[in-house]
């Protein structure tokens, strides 16, 4: 199976965005941390100033395995900087429907986004992985990703909306 | 202590770049800069900035040792969690040495958190190196948890020739 197209995601794309995005929680078993619903991803999206951008890989009626499913796999990304390298382009979702695996789709869509991210002159992709996901690990360090937290030590932090607030309010 | 936090305007680059470089000395890392204060004014202060910037300020007779007034600053952008929605992800957070313990970082990272709430947010996120003890404990004590040590996600970088052979489409 080789056709399914990929394209620049439109706003009637948004409820399959969600659904992709719900079974890629599901995977990692924080389905109940997903509170995006669809009207949030529609503002921020595509509205003036979208906060991420994203492509959507769809196929053809006649080869869809899932029924009622065109769209099948996508990428979320917007662009980040960081003060030392400038420009990158920083990859917040990646995901392609457990029945089209192992037909080039995901390798297509990472080889968009790199694409996306030297023609924007960025000077590297960035993501994250649970270190868990061994497969997605070793997916990402055959193409020459490597290990930042490992290597140099980073931590990622966060403060959620709650610690927000009171940092907000002091003084 | 007499200090302002204000939006940085395209001026202040100079000091950024300078105070830039001083943060870049403290990770030990300052060889691997390569942004100039023209590409900070480029990617900051155009009609679509990768980021934006908070100043501290003291008044001209607590000026420091070299003579500066811009003694701290913060650079952030807006990002997107595929599971919550808009975030805002925290650059850089620097105080000039001989300014620190006078809660100017508190104050700088309150003004990120104000503006990041303000822009419907839901969580602040950076990175700290693992050996940096005192970061690591001031953020600790911000209400602020280890995502990569909690979640185990680590961050990952896709950069140079294997960014450019992965759009290419090798493997």
């Amino acid at each position: 199976m080789a056709n399914f197209n990929l394209r620049k995601a439109e706003p009637k794309d948004v409820p399959d965005i969600l659904r992709l995005t719900k079974e890629l929680a599901k995977n990692e078993e924080m389905e109940d941390q997903v509170i995006l619903t669809e009207k949030d991803l529609l503002e921020d999206g595509f509205g003036d100033h979208p906060f991420y951008h994203c492509v959507v890989a769809d196929v053809a009626a006649e080869h869809q395995k899932v029924e009622g499913y065109s769209v099948i796999g996508f990428a979320m990304y917007y662009f980040t900087y960081d003060t030392w390298i400038g420009k990158l382009l920083y990859l917040e979702n990646f995901y392609v429907m457990r029945e089209y695996r192992g037909f080039g789709i995901g390798s297509e869509i990472l080889k968009t986004l790199s694409d996306t991210a030297v023609k924007n002159r960025c000077s590297s992709m960035h993501f994250i992985v649970a270190e868990s996901n061994k497969a997605s690990i070793d997916f990402y360090k055959r193409r020459g990703a490597f290990d930042l937290s490992l290597q140099e030590g980073w931590r990622l932090f966060r403060i959620d909306k709650e610690n927000l607030q009171k940092m907000s309010a002091e003084e | 202590m007499d200090f302002t936090i204000r939006a940085a305007t395209l001026e202040d680059c100079k000091d950024i770049s300078r105070m830039i470089l001083e943060l870049a000395e403290y990770e030990k890392v300052s060889d691997q800069i390569k942004i100039t204060q023209r590409d900070l004014e480029q990617d900051g202060f155009s009609k679509n900035p990768f980021f934006h910037g908070i100043i501290a300020e003291v008044p001209e007779h607590l000026k420091s040792r070299d003579g500066h007034t811009k003694v701290g600053y913060s650079l952030y952008f807006y990002t997107y969690s595929s599971w919550k929605g808009r975030a805002v992800y925290m650059e850089d957070l620097y105080v000039m040495p001989e300014f620190r313990g006078k809660s100017i970082g508190k104050a700088l990272m309150a003004k990120v958190s104000q503006l990041g709430l303000a822009a419907g947010c839901t969580q602040l996120n950076f990175t700290v190196l693992d050996w940096n003890k005192s970061s690591l404990d001031f953020y600790r004590k911000q209400g602020c948890w280890d995502v990569t040590s909690d979640l185990g996600y680590h961050c990952m970088r896709c950069e140079g020739d294997a960014l450019e052979h992965l759009a290419q489409g090798d493997l």
